[in-house]
């Protein structure tokens, strides 16, 4: 069992090593992709062992149950896509090849401590590899070495290791609660543990515990206040990154969330941690909503929509009931499709155009089809538009939410992702549609010629979308997996 | 180690713990700041050696030593490789000026006491009795980041927050288990490092490390 | 039986008070003398000696009382309510006896609210003249006295929260019975704030320069520029007596051996060793002043809200902290 725990955190570390040891050249470049689809199906695997029962390896250290399998499944799914694209990425912008070996190196441990995050039976684990997450990417964040590209980096590394560091201190105060209520020394900080013993531990510890884990996993998982470093840093990470960080580094983070909301709801009630979460996501969906409605960059606009995502979710986890915690999960998975396509599109776009300007985008359709229609069906994903995932995720958090009498709440967040879709889809269809320009800035680029994508990069963005297609159309065996993940969350 | 000793010994670390904190916000000088931070890693690594030899635990003293190692040693040595790589050596112009920041750090330390008091209701020990005084540190290292401009001042802010937090974990429970207590100071001795790179770059690309200049990326 | 023996402590205590006021009043300026001469040493000269301004204030005494046009009794009265506070202070707190008869005053509000009664007597005179020097003497008397009267209160106060009284002579009656109280975390961070204050209350260097005119620079000189002649002589006196005073009493409060309870006996010891400590306190404030520069305007408030800062940290400390 150990060895099927381990495998989808050797399998991306093992390919970091073999970056770092022979550099990025034709022999490595598709080793990341190979790694990511190892992953997903070491995920697949433990899935099927685990759905029923947890399974624990390394003296304890990894377990995983159904939510754990199912993070795994969305971190491959992810990470299978942006891999993909990653050389194409890096021979289109001409990277350097000390540059590309770091990247090589960079992305694959980051996919490495993302496996660890949802394996990790602990929460000091959990946050160790978490913390070490922003380590990994601060340098792919600041990639291009530019000034906004430092700029970026330097915020990104600021604001998440602080606002994590709160989060640390949450865990000191659960682990001096959890010693009080005769937890063992050994398990202090497992969660089923502190799950067990939950009804023991300290009530007001734990509440400053729960709402100092919140906050600081909140940061990290983009949830406002803590969220000003997400736009600056998904919008100048190269585009494969910012897929893997909008798609799933957040939504690792947020199930960080949810693990201390079970046992927040276990030792302090319900109350508390809804309070929290739906503030938390109220606010992030209203400033989504305000600074969607003014921008001028893509990429940046793909980040607000992330924050908007994130919200959704801590609402739906506020709400709490079986129905809005199956559509959390299932939102997470289709948000991560989604939106990784959304950001791989947005790469060839800003190699198209030349920045990320939205004015400098018009009539993409005629002039590339394939990146025009993988970035158009990718925003309909994020609009909430059937058939993909998304859809019914959302549709399930609103009638979870006006079923379980808190329609107040999911009636604000509806006004307010109102407002997202009429800002993301108004911009989007002024890139996309249209008349090619006969803009002076747009002239060197031959407006006439199509735009041919290698096939690996077409492959990603169709696979992604396809992905995304697939669960909002039948959820098929990954039904079973859900509702044991819902059941680990407490929801009955 | 008899109990009046070993209480009186824990509360002069945390005194000179708090004490070198609040210097932090007093001196402009960034070598005056960095030579601060690494006697409150003095501090720190006392405190944590009285609570072991106290509780008997060699892991702890051990523990004690590599803090004390790290924190007093290599960060400051990180960071003043930082600062001999450049730059002004003063923090010329805070957001809060100094007797207000002083005065606001008195008022966090009255919070610190107000926020910590069902800590303290829980196990009123001589060793959890000071943890107000370990948040106290952590409210300084933020309110140190928010406030100044310099690159090198939000980095000893942040090391302050994280300073505060292990003196809380090994206040309360003398340390949270070693592979994350571990795992935490590999963590934080990267984010040194990686913020020590940026800073370099920062200087290149801007030719300053004024975070001022940090306003290109904005809605 | 008991009642004799109460009257022969009040008696020692009696002996005490008047024996501690006469060492303040004859021995302060020969500690401005002392501190004038270390400085003049230190910085190659051969100075004037220790008895100097005695000889100053005997010729000041001997002119005439002259006092500006347009001034009112505020200004006559100023100086003998600054010297007279100074009295009043000298005799109630432990300088060398711990059983003085006033002792119920030795209250450190009381102290407090006494030594601020002479700061504001001066700037109101200052205030008086009506001429530029003096307001801004004044105002900045004032500026520097909002943040300096707080922080004696407060790390004072920081000292009797183990004690469990505001009486000083309680405090200094208590750390003498256990004297390792003076290394804790409260009482180190209330005597650096105290040391800081009691620096800038008595307008030394870094905050005041008390040898200089410079108008650029001066605060305590500002406000007394008018005087002359007897009224000079008394202000000269008092400003001495307050600085004995707060340096005898963070002596006494950190390091209160040498101080006689309430036996007469012990009294000659207690008051040398008393001169002795004041004595190796100004010595080495006055040596401290050759190697400081003074604080610009602006920074001065820094400095006294730092050491208000500490003082709170002190109150703060001496609540979290478990005494063992």
């Amino acid at each position: 069992m150990t060895l099927l725990l381990t495998a989808p955190i050797a399998a991306p570390a093992l390919a970091a090593g073999a970056y770092a040891a022979f550099g990025w050249r034709r022999g490595t470049a598709w080793l990341g992709a190979v790694a990511a689809v190892a992953l997903l199906a070491a995920a697949i695997a433990l899935a099927v062992h685990a759905v029923d029962a947890p399974r624990t390896g390394l003296g304890g250290l990894l377990r995983a149950d159904a939510l754990s399998a199912f993070m795994l499944i969305v971190i491959g799914a992810v990470a299978v896509p942006a891999t993909l694209a990653g050389p194409g990425h890096l021979a289109a912008e001409r990277t350097a090849a000390r540059d590309a070996r770091r990247y090589g190196v960079l992305t694959q441990g980051f996919v490495a401590a993302m496996a660890l995050a949802v394996l990790a039976a602990s929460l000091g684990v959990l946050w160790v590899a978490i913390e070490a997450t922003t380590i990994l990417t601060a340098f792919l964040v600041g990639h291009r070495r530019t000034r906004n590209a430092t700029e970026a980096a330097w915020k990104y590394v600021v604001i998440c290791s602080t606002g994590i560091a709160l989060a640390f201190l949450g865990i000191v105060l659960l682990h001096f609660a959890a010693r009080h209520a005769h937890v063992p020394s050994s398990g202090s900080l497992d969660w089923t543990q502190l799950t067990a013993r939950a009804a023991q531990l300290d009530a007001g510890v734990t509440r400053i515990a729960v709402a100092l884990l919140i906050l600081g996993f909140g940061a990290k998982a983009g949830l406002a206040p803590l969220h000003a470093w997400l736009p600056d840093a998904h919008g100048q990470a190269p585009a494969p990154v910012s897929a893997l960080m909008s798609g799933v580094l957040l939504s690792v983070a947020f199930y960080a969330v949810l693990r201390v909301k079970v046992i927040a709801d276990a030792a302090l009630g319900a109350g508390p941690a809804r309070t929290l979460l739906l503030t938390a996501g109220l606010a992030s969906l209203a400033v989504a909503a305000a600074l969607l409605l003014a921008q001028r960059d893509y990429k940046r606009m793909l980040a607000y929509s992330s924050i908007e995502h994130m919200g959704l979710l801590a609402v739906g986890a506020a709400i709490g009931t079986r129905l809005a915690v199956l559509a959390v999960l299932l939102h997470i998975l289709g948000h991560g499709l989604a939106k990784s396509v959304a950001f791989l599109a947005s790469g060839h776009i800003g190699r198209i155009s030349g920045g990320s300007r939205i004015d400098a985008v018009r009539g993409l359709a005629a002039r590339a089809p394939l990146v025009a229609g993988g970035f158009g069906a990718a925003v309909l994903a994020l609009l909430g538009f059937p058939p993909f995932g998304p859809f019914a995720s959302e549709l399930g958090i609103f009638r979870a939410g006006f079923a379980a009498g808190l329609g107040w709440a999911a009636g604000i967040a509806l006004v307010l992702l109102l407002l997202v879709m009429g800002a993301l889809a108004a911009r989007t269809g002024r890139m996309l549609l249209g008349a090619p320009p006969d803009a002076p800035g747009a002239a060197k680029l031959p407006a006439a010629l199509p735009v041919r994508l290698p096939r690996a990069d077409a492959a990603a963005l169709v696979l992604g979308l396809l992905g995304c297609a697939a669960i909002g159309i039948g959820l098929g065996p990954l039904r079973t997996l859900l509702d044991h993940a819902a059941t680990v969350l407490g929801a009955h | 180690m008899n109990h009046v000793l070993y209480v009186r010994l824990l509360d002069l670390a945390c005194g000179a713990f708090l004490l070198a904190g609040v210097l932090v916000l007093w001196r402009r000088d960034l070598a005056a700041i960095v030579r601060l931070f690494a006697a409150q890693g003095v501090a720190l690594g006392c405190l944590v050696a009285v609570l072991g030899v106290d509780a008997g635990d060699p892991e702890v003293v051990g523990l004690a030593v590599g803090i004390g190692l790290l924190r007093a040693v290599a960060l400051p040595w990180l960071l003043r490789r930082a600062m001999t790589a450049g730059g002004a050596g003063r923090e010329t112009d805070p957001r809060v000026n100094v007797a207000a920041s002083l005065m606001v750090a008195a008022l966090l330390a009255l919070l610190a006491y107000a926020v910590t008091r069902p800590v303290v209701a829980l196990d009123p020990a001589p060793a959890v009795r000071a943890v107000p005084v370990a948040l106290t540190v952590v409210l300084i290292g933020f309110f140190v980041l928010v406030t100044r401009r310099r690159a090198l001042s939000q980095v000893v802010g942040f090391l302050l927050v994280d300073n505060g937090i292990t003196a809380v974990a090994f206040l309360t429970t003398s340390g949270v288990p070693l592979i994350v207590e571990l795992g935490v100071s590999l963590d934080v001795l990267l984010a040194v490092l990686v913020l020590q790179v940026l800073t370099a770059r920062m200087r290149a690309a801007f030719g300053d490390t004024d975070l001022d200049d940090l306003r290109e990326l904005r809605d | 039986m008991s009642a004799a023996v109460s009257a022969a402590v009040s008696a020692a205590g009696a002996v005490g008070a008047a024996a501690q006021v006469v060492l303040v009043a004859a021995g302060a300026p020969v500690l401005v003398g002392l501190m004038r001469q270390v400085r003049a040493r230190l910085e190659g000269r051969a100075g004037a000696g220790f008895l100097q301004p005695w000889r100053d204030l005997r010729k000041l005494v001997r002119k005439e009382a002259i006092t500006p046009d347009g001034t009112g009794p505020i200004f006559r009265t100023a100086p003998l309510v600054l010297a007279g506070t100074a009295l009043v202070i000298a005799a109630v707190i432990p300088v060398a006896t711990t059983a003085s008869p006033l002792d119920g005053a030795a209250d450190l509000f009381a102290v407090a609210a006494l030594l601020a009664l002479g700061t504001v007597a001066l700037a109101l005179a200052g205030l008086d003249t009506g001429t530029a020097f003096g307001g801004m003497g004044a105002s900045r008397e004032m500026t520097v006295m909002a943040l300096v009267e707080p922080t004696i209160l407060v790390s004072i106060f920081a000292l009797s929260v183990p004690v469990g009284s505001t009486n000083l002579g309680a405090i200094v009656t208590s750390t003498l019975h256990e004297p390792q109280r003076v290394a804790s975390p409260a009482s180190v961070l209330a005597a650096v704030a105290l040391a800081v204050v009691a620096i800038a209350e008595t307008g030394r260097i870094p905050v005041d320069n008390p040898s200089t005119h410079l108008e650029l620079t001066m605060i305590h000189e500002a406000m007394v520029l008018e005087y002359a002649g007897p009224d000079l002589a008394l202000v000269e006196w008092a400003s001495a007596m307050r600085l004995t005073i707060l340096l005898g009493l963070v002596a006494n409060l950190f390091a209160p051996w040498g101080i006689a309870g309430a036996s007469p006996a012990m009294l000659p010891v207690a008051l040398i060793a008393f001169a002795a400590k004041v004595a190796v306190l100004g010595g080495a404030l006055a040596a401290g002043e050759v190697f400081m520069a003074k604080l610009r305007m602006f920074r001065v408030p820094e400095l006294l809200a730092g050491s208000f800062v500490l003082a709170l940290l002190a109150v703060a400390a001496s609540y979290f902290l478990v005494a063992p």
